[in-house]
């Protein structure tokens, strides 16, 4: 490899069972001494060819398959589907399924912060933090779970609309939890700004300009703490955002206390809306009728995820089966910015700024080799239905 | 700006090399590009920066009788030896997606089976190379000058020629790989 041509090159790998992440990455850093000096990254290891997968299912399984590819944000993914198969089947969704998806989204959105700053507070060391937030996200993840029955695939969306209505009831309940978080979330600010412990981990490190985070399109709060402003749910409003704009929360630093500092800002946008959505709610249905087979076309259907820009290319041959789902997540886009901003700092820092983007590997991963005997196969549909059967009997 | 504006600025910077445009949505404008004019398009764009690279997304059209009217298109406006034997055999076609604002530009880069290759952007846009990677691997695409050859995706034991996103590929019982590289076919 690259260590024999180069003899005075010392690589050290990292991953992929990582020191920093709960998830599978192989990065490789060359250093010199204690800095580093190049970067690369490796993924797949947790690669389940869903985009394979989608061709051969109709349109309304592919809801259920994608919004698999994350557990995180998997509400945002059967979104961004289900905006592009509505609007190649030309359909118009109800306005309350519309102000019900973006709730959804922004409840999706408090959580997926609220676990991020947990990670990225228990690699800096700060595990007392990372206590107080994954705590606090249990209130919004049983607020999913009352409004949709789940507390990871919440399955919100149909095609055609939501299969979840907000009863007064579970509007009550939305407003008491987001009530109890405004002030944790005011502190969490305090905390990411003035505890010296963590802003000695993230003050002036992994430092981005916005002109490189422009280039290396970066996205979502990432490209945010670096002065960028991009945002798909600002630039290019979907589902109900035109009627419920979202006020960009931006930082100029460019380093990861901005990055800290932007995602804990995002988390009072979202109180904001969903106070807005719920307060405003549009009367009617919350779902019409898509068909079976989706006319011939091509579109291209872009959402705002709790990372960034999440990109779907969906291209329909008139059956009932897509013809190709292309999947791009938004931390594909920001690893470019690890690889870069990783150049010049200790490796000490690189699991911070590895967390400081808020990687999520499944995102990025989507085929299932299976090593049985020492052959390489990969297992079909049935095969692992009945794997899976077998193996929870 | 608006997506109208945009755009129109992107048409004017590269009308003079595409081979068609296409409006498909209203905020979508489609690029046909032949191979050689990829890079003068993405330096075009790159300099006047409009938008950013958001996705690099491959395509397999598969052989039929009469030809997709995207294939009649593509041998009809395809150069030189790239044409040669270019029946309508199937091709890949590459999209490149850059996002500026709301407007959706893509470049279309149609590549017959016999000759799957496209340059690189990489010494434009050195983010594309995950992009590349993953374009490689799973479509077969020759990437020029591309700085990493590695899998991004799949294992480093993956056999060779075996491209999952490519049609015929339809798992490992069906498929038969002793003539797995289809590039020759």
């Amino acid at each position: 490899m690259t260590l024999n041509e180069h003899p005075e090159k010392f690589i050290v790998p990292i991953g992929p069972q990582h020191p920093a992440l709960k998830e599978p990455g192989h990065f490789e850093f060359t250093v010199d001494g204690e800095i580093v000096t190049d970067a690369s990254v490796r993924l797949g290891f947790v690669h389940r060819g869903i985009e394979k997968g989608t061709e051969n299912r109709n349109w309304n399984q592919n809801l259920y398959l994608l919004e698999r590819i994350c557990g995180i944000c998997s509400h945002v993914h059967a979104l961004a589907y289900a905006l592009g198969v509505e609007k190649l089947a030309k359909v118009a969704v109800p306005p309350r399924a519309q102000a019900i998806r973006i709730l959804v989204a922004e409840l999706e959105r408090l959580h997926s912060h609220m676990l991020w700053l947990g990670v990225a507070a228990h690699e800096a060391g700060f595990d007392t933090l990372f206590m107080y937030t994954w705590r606090d996200r249990e209130i919004v993840m049983d607020l999913l779970e009352s409004l949709c029955g789940n507390r990871v695939n919440y399955s919100a969306n149909v095609l055609g609309g939501v299969k979840v209505d907000v009863t007064d009831k579970i509007r009550d309940s939305i407003l008491k939890g987001i009530e109890y978080l405004e002030p944790r979330t005011k502190m969490y600010l305090d905390l990411v700004t003035t505890e010296r412990t963590l802003i000695g981990r993230t003050r002036g490190i992994g430092f981005m300009t916005r002109e490189t985070a422009e280039e290396l399109g970066t996205v979502g709060p990432t490209a945010r703490a670096s002065g960028l402003d991009r945002d798909v749910r600002i630039e290019a409003p979907y589902a109900a955002y035109p009627d419920f704009p979202v006020q960009i929360v931006m930082e100029e630093k460019g380093d990861l206390e901005a990055r800290f500092v932007v995602r804990v800002k995002e988390l009072f946008e979202s109180y904001r809306l969903i106070r807005e959505v719920l307060d405003k709610l549009p009367e009617g249905e919350i779902s019409i009728r898509v068909p079976r087979r989706i006319p011939e076309g091509e579109t291209i259907s872009r959402v705002e995820a709790p990372r960034g820009e999440l990109f779907y290319y969906i291209k329909s041959n008139g059956t009932e089966f897509p013809e190709r789902v292309k999947v791009r997540t938004p931390s594909i886009n920001n690893f470019a910015s690890v690889i870069a901003t990783a150049v010049g700092h200790t490796l000490a820092d690189i699991p911070m700024i590895l967390s400081g983007i808020d990687p999520c590997f499944s995102c990025n991963d989507r085929m299932v080799s299976i090593r049985k005997d020492g052959e390489l196969f990969t297992p079909d549909w049935e095969e692992i239905r009945k794997y899976g059967i077998t193996y929870y009997a | 700006m608006d997506t109208q504006t945009l755009l129109n600025q992107a048409q004017e910077l590269l009308s003079p090399i595409s081979t068609d445009i296409n409006f498909p949505e209203e905020n979508r404008m489609d690029i046909f590009l032949t191979p050689s004019a990829l890079i003068p398009a993405v330096e075009k764009l790159h300099s006047a920066h409009w938008g950013y690279l958001s996705a690099i997304t491959g395509l397999d059209h598969i052989p039929s009788s009469q030809g997709t009217s995207e294939e009649r298109e593509w041998a009809h406006t395809a150069e030189g030896e790239e044409q040669t034997g270019f029946g309508y055999s199937g091709s890949i076609e590459v999209l490149y997606h850059f996002c500026n604002r709301a407007a959706i530009l893509t470049l279309r880069v149609q590549l017959p089976y016999q000759h799957t290759v496209v340059p690189s952007i990489c010494q434009l846009i050195p983010s594309a190379t995950l992009f590349e990677r993953e374009l490689m691997e799973m479509f077969g695409v020759v990437v020029e000058n591309t700085p990493n050859t590695d899998h991004l995706l799949l294992p480093d034991d993956w056999p060779a020629g075996v491209y999952p996103l490519r049609k015929e590929f339809t798992g490992f019982d069906s498929f038969d790989e002793g003539t797995g590289d289809t590039d020759d076919a």
